[in-house]
């Protein structure tokens, strides 16, 4: 972890140094002096804390960055709709809370709307982008290559399936799951060209119950391990504790997903079925923002991409079950990195 | 004059002090100044009654004389506020319905409340179902059954469905659930409301029964010469107060009444004819089918003209609610015209009957005449939502609605504090004369009346029926279904007879007897007199 | 009391009564979680150290509120005749999406714009409406499971319309929209009015659909409380039989209601679309057609109640944000929410008997209208009016259960 989080430093120190001071990098120096008064803002995606997931491990780097720097950090989740996020934002901004840092890609629109409002307060957004500096000069996105991390998702599930079937489980159609669904996809065909795939969503694009929908996951899930199935890969948030306890119920496995499931759930029944998790390091992407910022070095208008050569994204080994095909996914892991395989985003 | 009413060879009054003390058993029920009140109402006001085990007990009185009141304190529906409850010399108290069956009081109500579709066997055994090793014992339930059934006569057949039966079995079939449950005093509901004269005699018959295994009935009843026939003692109720004991060997149906109501009986009869040539109504080969396609009113030939009174008779759901429902428009013929005046209505609309001239006073005003949650002034509006004073262009007018209200409320003796109440908060007769007033503010050529008096007092009774006679008289048709043979024959120029769905008789009122109605009736009688 | 005074005081009783039995209950979970009840309500009712904040807050739960009470309102409408219009959710959704799509296409002059979005959106949330009511008229299906169907069906549909036919938003994008409407088809906020009326200015707009939505409601009192067509419809809720025996075509009835509900509802999307995002999207505001269920029920189904009901969620909505501020954990409001909705079907049972109650007293109080009449009975005097209790047993009860299905 602290080796990611020098590394990142390293890249963001490498672009700030690029970069010639602009107005989000001095605001940052100008609040960011007194590192004794840090007040982080962190704004969750629709779960909020407790998700075990990405709202988790965002808090996990916030507090990390405490741990460090001192100062506090004031958590807010919104509404059942959604509907306050711009509210989120413009209070902690409001209330002096800085940096803020928004969870999820939900938050793209309203931080277009609220960051300008709020120029000295810098913001950024897990798994949102903002390369064009759309959404302000004082938005930094911190996204990830889940494609990749997926990718080598797919060559486990594929190395590992007996009966030459996997299946991905969405949570909710949109092009942030496809990524995964696409990266998957392919890295199990990389392993295994003949395997068979299933993939299917919990709900449609604009519902985004399928997040937070266990019961809808297992049904989903379990239809895909009575087709024939046995690892299945879930990008769907809290929906995945149905998944494991489908492929738990068929004598399956399952792939968790953004943190190390295999740690966080609790039943012991469940930790049983989680082959590996492909890990999304939000808390190190946060931290590292966060520490960034302290040193006075965020640029703003940028992203910050957290891939397989930064370990923002990667497999978890807990647990021990793909120890035996290391080798296969370290060979892959070099070609993505090397460039030697290109991970498609999309389908 | 109450107080003066013969009470000769009633149960002791005066000796009540030394019944016990001479070893005479007590009474097997005896309420002793039982005084309940509602909010802002003296419902019943010292309450005397005294009923002797194995007797037939009546208790007589107007509607909202406070009868079911009484009957609901002695069935622990609600405690009373003041006064006692002695059985068998030992005072009780109610806390509920429950506690009464423990005590052995049944009730059967004048509404059956009975499931459909299930058997008589699973109804009678309803709520309070045997078990054997945590199975129901239906043998076991068969057997008391038909020991029941043999021991009072109820000629039960457990198997049937109930749905099958008529209403004097439906009858039986609740008595049995009462007596199933073990009850040794029974409380009977207006039991004859329902009933045409065979079936009363039948029951008068099973009561026989009853009273002869040692069983005590209290028969709740307005019906004078009913009571006179089949009870041994009878206690009248007016105004929410007992008003003395009579022996009905003693005493007249005109002395009963007396004491009932304080003055004379009212009568329906009418006048003279006033019936003209014109013709107002006319249904020629009328035909109404269940969803089955069975007819339920089939082939109805009826013609009433202005100023006639055509009276239906029958049993009831012998297809009068449907025929009155094909007049009104709320459902479609099969077969057949129908033709209000010179216009062919056939096919015209609910709405656009009444707005040609047609009033109607539904068989349950609380299902089809009020809107019970509304005040009265929006219960004048219904039904005349389209035309003034209720209505003004596309708005209500409610100036004029409340206006026409209070005048409806004068007019016909409407008693209720304002157009502002709430309908449910009337009586069941001023509701009725409300309806009455509100069809006839219309000035309808025709008026179609479905039980008009039921369930209203002999003062409502005798208002409706006086301005029946004066719409009449008036020159408007009227249609007249009832199940009152009295009201019926009183009050009709023409009366036919309907049995399964068709008029099969025509009689002349002025000579036929209620016995003989009821013959044609049930079927008994086929001759169709004119 | 004058007998208005008491029907007004009983009509308020049940909705009362139901906020007090919740604040009771969610006081008693703040408790237990070890918060201070009282700290916990002064952070609720604290609208902003600023004025610019403070007039934020109100912004904020007018601008919540507005969808609310149209949704709130549209379920009224049905409930009013009986008909439980699940379906508002599906209504508003498919209304939203096809309206914006169609403001973002065409270009036409201001007014005319926004009348022809908002057209688009009273049309389609009639016909999606109005499936149920025809449905339920010719196939005797009833309206819950239709209109519950019909959910689904809108969600899926306006999803696919999103990322199909009508994707406006550039491939690969997170947030999936409909093109966005041009400036000529925005509805002008009214922080105009806010500062006239010498408020600071607050960070967002006032939602100009706020004039939209008062005039909505008051159309709809006078037509259910005034009209004809408003007579027929609340008697076939109070009674179907007696309505249709008083001559109201209960079919036509039906499907007049579920359109009209059904134009309503089309409008809920309408106050966020006109004012703030002027995009569907992937992110468009859900589930207010569910929460205008509650709010319908809070109000007992009156505009002005439900008005109030609609404030009453926006302001424990906002009150969601500083409840964390102060580290209060915010699901208190969503149990404050559910307790009050519980509470109502409860309190409105009670407010009920006790109207009852208070209808038979005065009812059983004694009055003579002149009685003159009476006469007529050859009776020599007619009898002071002791008629007993009301006549309220025996079929009433059949009669209670017609009016709650």
């Amino acid at each position: 972890m602290t080796k990611a989080a020098a590394l990142l430093l390293a890249g963001s120190l490498a672009l700030a140094a690029c970069a010639s001071d602009e107005e989000g990098g001095d605001t940052a120096t100008g609040n960011g002096g007194a590192s004794g008064d840090l007040k982080i803002g962190l704004a969750y995606d629709e779960a909020g804390r407790g998700d075990k997931s990405f709202n988790d491990s965002a808090y996990a780097g916030a507090e990390a960055a405490i741990d460090e720097f001192g100062g506090e950090v004031q958590e807010v989740s919104p509404n059942e709709d959604g509907s306050n996020r711009a509210e989120l934002l413009s209070n902690l901004a409001e209330q002096g809370y800085n940096p803020v840092i928004a969870v999820g890609f939900a938050y793209d629109e309203v931080l277009g709307e609220v960051a300008p409002q709020f120029p000295d307060t810098v913001f950024a957004q897990v798994d949102g982008s903002n390369a064009d500096g759309a959404k302000g000069d004082n938005v930094t996105g911190l996204v990830f290559a889940e494609e990749e991390g997926s990718f080598l998702a797919g060559v486990a599930a594929a190395l590992k399936s007996e009966t030459g079937q996997v299946g991905f489980v969405g949570g909710v159609e949109s092009p942030l799951i496809e990524k995964f669904q696409a990266g998957f996809e392919a890295g199990a065909r990389a392993a295994k060209p003949d395997i068979v795939i299933n993939s299917q969503y919990i709900s449609p694009a604009g519902d985004f119950s399928g997040f937070s929908d266990p019961a809808k996951g297992q049904i989903v899930a379990q239809s895909m391990f009575d087709a024939g199935a046995d690892i299945v890969y879930h990008a769907a948030g809290g929906s995945g504790t149905g998944v494991f306890q489908a492929a738990a119920a068929s004598g399956g496995r399952a792939i968790g997903v953004d943190s190390d499931q295999y740690q966080t759930v609790e039943d012991p029944a469940l930790q049983a079925v989680i082959m590996t998790s492909m890990l999304k390091r939000v808390d190190n992407a946060v931290q590292a923002f966060i520490s960034d910022y302290v040193d006075g070095n965020v640029e703003g208008a940028t992203d910050v991409l957290n891939d397989l050569s930064t370990e923002g994204v990667g497999l978890s080994d807990s647990g021990g079950f793909i120890t035996d095909i290391k080798g296969d996914l370290d060979q892959y892991r070099q070609q993505i990195v090397d460039g030697e395989i290109e991970v498609p985003t999309s389908l | 004059m109450a107080t003066s009413a013969p009470s000769a060879g009633g149960p002791g009054q005066g000796s009540s002090a030394g019944a016990s003390a001479a070893g005479v058993a007590p009474p097997a029920v005896e309420l002793r100044g039982i005084t309940k009140r509602f909010p802002g109402v003296v419902a019943n006001r010292d309450i005397e009654l005294r009923v002797r085990r194995g007797e037939v007990h009546a208790i007589v009185g107007e509607n909202g004389a406070g009868k079911s009141t009484l009957m609901k304190t002695l069935y622990g529906m609600h405690r009373p506020d003041e006064g006692q409850i002695l059985l068998d010399g030992r005072e009780v108290h109610f806390r509920s319905p429950a506690d009464a069956i423990a005590a052995g009081i049944g009730m059967v109500h004048q509404h059956f409340m009975l499931a459909d579709n299930f058997t008589v066997l699973e109804n009678i055994i309803l709520g309070s179902e045997p078990t054997k090793g945590g199975r129901l014992d239906r043998a076991g339930a068969r057997r008391r059954i038909g020991e029941l059934s043999d021991k009072y006569a109820l000629g039960l057949e457990p198997d049937v469905l109930v749905e099958d039966l008529g209403v004097g079995d439906r009858q039986r079939v609740e008595i049995a659930k009462v007596l199933y449950r073990g009850a040794t005093t029974l409380i009977l509901d207006e039991p004859t409301a329902v009933l045409v004269p065979q079936e009363v005699d039948e029951l008068f018959g099973n009561l026989n029964e009853l009273k002869r295994e040692g069983l005590t009935v209290i028969f709740i009843s307005h019906k004078l010469d009913e009571v006179r026939r089949v009870a041994d003692s009878i206690t009248v109720i007016r105004r929410g107060t007992t008003v003395g004991q009579a022996d009905p060997r003693t005493t007249s149906v005109k002395q009963l009444a007396e004491m009932m109501v304080g003055s004379e009986l009212p009568t329906p009869e009418t006048r003279t004819s006033t019936v003209r040539d014109a013709v107002v109504l006319q249904l020629t080969d009328v035909t109404v089918a269940d969803p089955v396609g069975r007819p339920l009113v089939n082939d109805v030939d009826l013609t009433v003209r202005e100023g006639e009174v055509v009276g239906i008779a029958g049993v009831e759901g012998n297809g009068q609610a449907e025929l009155v429902d094909a007049i009104m428009g709320l459902r479609p013929l099969a077969a057949g015209r129908i033709t209000l005046g010179d216009e062919d209505i056939t096919c015209a609309t609910t709405r656009a009957r009444r707005e040609a001239g047609i009033g109607f006073i539904p068989e349950d005003r609380h299902r089809q005449g009020m809107l019970l949650d509304a005040p009265l002034w929006e219960n004048r509006v219904l039904g005349h939502q389209t035309r003034p004073p209720a209505a003004k262009g596309w708005f209500i007018d409610r100036r004029g609605a409340r206006t026409d209200t209070e005048r409806i409320m004068r007019q016909y003796d409407v008693r209720a504090p304002g157009p502002d109440t709430l309908a449910v908060a009337l009586s069941g007769g001023n509701q009725q004369k409300l309806i009455v007033g509100r069809e006839m503010s219309a000035g309808p050529r025709l008026l179609i009346a479905a039980h008009p008096t039921r369930g209203v007092d002999v003062g409502a009774q005798a208002v409706i029926w006086e301005l029946l006679k004066d719409a009449r008289a008036e020159g408007m048709g009227i249609v007249l279904v009832s199940a009152d043979l009295d009201e019926l024959i009183g009050l009709s120029d023409t009366l036919h007879v309907m049995l399964r769905g068709g008029l099969v008789a025509t009689v002349d009122p002025r000579r036929v007897t209620p016995e003989e109605l009821g013959g044609y009736m049930t079927g008994a009688h086929t001759v169709g007199a004119a | 009391m004058s007998p208005i005074l008491r029907r007004t005081g009983l009509a308020l009783l049940g909705p009362v009564l139901a906020i007090v039995v919740a604040l009771v209950i969610s006081a008693g979970v703040i408790a237990l979680i070890g918060e201070n009840p009282l700290t916990a309500l002064e952070v609720m009712l604290d609208l902003g150290d600023t004025p610019s904040q403070q007039t934020q807050s109100i912004v904020v739960i007018l601008n919540r509120a507005v969808p609310l009470f149209l949704a709130g309102l549209a379920v009224s409408i049905a409930f009013r005749m009986g008909l439980f219009n699940i379906g508002v959710e599906g209504q508003y959704r498919l209304a939203a999406i096809l309206a914006a799509a169609v403001g973002g296409a065409v270009a036409l002059p201001g007014p005319l714009h926004v009348l022809v979005i908002v057209a688009v959106a009273v049309v389609v949330g009639a016909v999606w409406a109005g499936i149920v009511g025809v449905l339920k008229v010719t196939r005797g299906v009833s309206e819950v499971i239709s209109s519950i169907m019909l959910n689904f069906i809108a969600l899926g549909l306006a999803s696919y319309l999103l990322t199909g036919p009508l994707r406006g938003s550039e491939e690969g994008a997170s947030i999936v929209t409909t093109t966005p409407i041009p400036e000529s088809g925005w509805f002008p906020g009214l922080n105009g009015l806010l500062t006239g009326l010498g408020l600071a200015e607050p960070r967002s707009q006032l939602y100009g659909f706020l004039l939209v939505a008062v005039v909505v409601g008051i159309a709809v009192a006078v037509l259910l409380k005034r009209t004809r067509f408003g007579f027929d419809l609340r008697a076939s809720g109070l009674s179907p039989s007696a309505a249709s025996a008083s001559g109201v075509d209960a079919r036509r009835m039906v499907l007049k209601t579920m359109l009209l509900s059904g134009a309503v509802a089309g409008l809920i999307g309408m106050p966020d679309l006109l004012g703030s995002t002027h995009v569907y999207g992937t992110q468009f505001t859900g589930g207010l057609g569910f929460l205008g269920i509650a709010v319908a029920l809070l109000g007992r189904n009156s505009p002005v109640g439900i008005a109030l009901a609609a404030l009453l969620f926006a302001f424990l909505d906002r009150a969601a944000l500083p409840l964390q501020f102060a580290d209060i954990p915010s699901s208190v409001v969503t149990i404050i929410q559910g307790t009050i909705v519980l509470a109502v079907v409860i309190a409105n049972e009670v407010a009920r008997r006790l109207t009852l109650r208070s209808a038979e007293r005065a009812g059983a109080r004694p009055v003579a209208p002149g009685g003159g009449s009476a006469g007529a009975t050859g009776r020599g005097n007619p009898p002071p009016s002791d008629d007993g209790p009301p006549d309220t047993t025996g079929d009433r009860t059949g009669v209670r259960q017609e009016v709650q299905r």
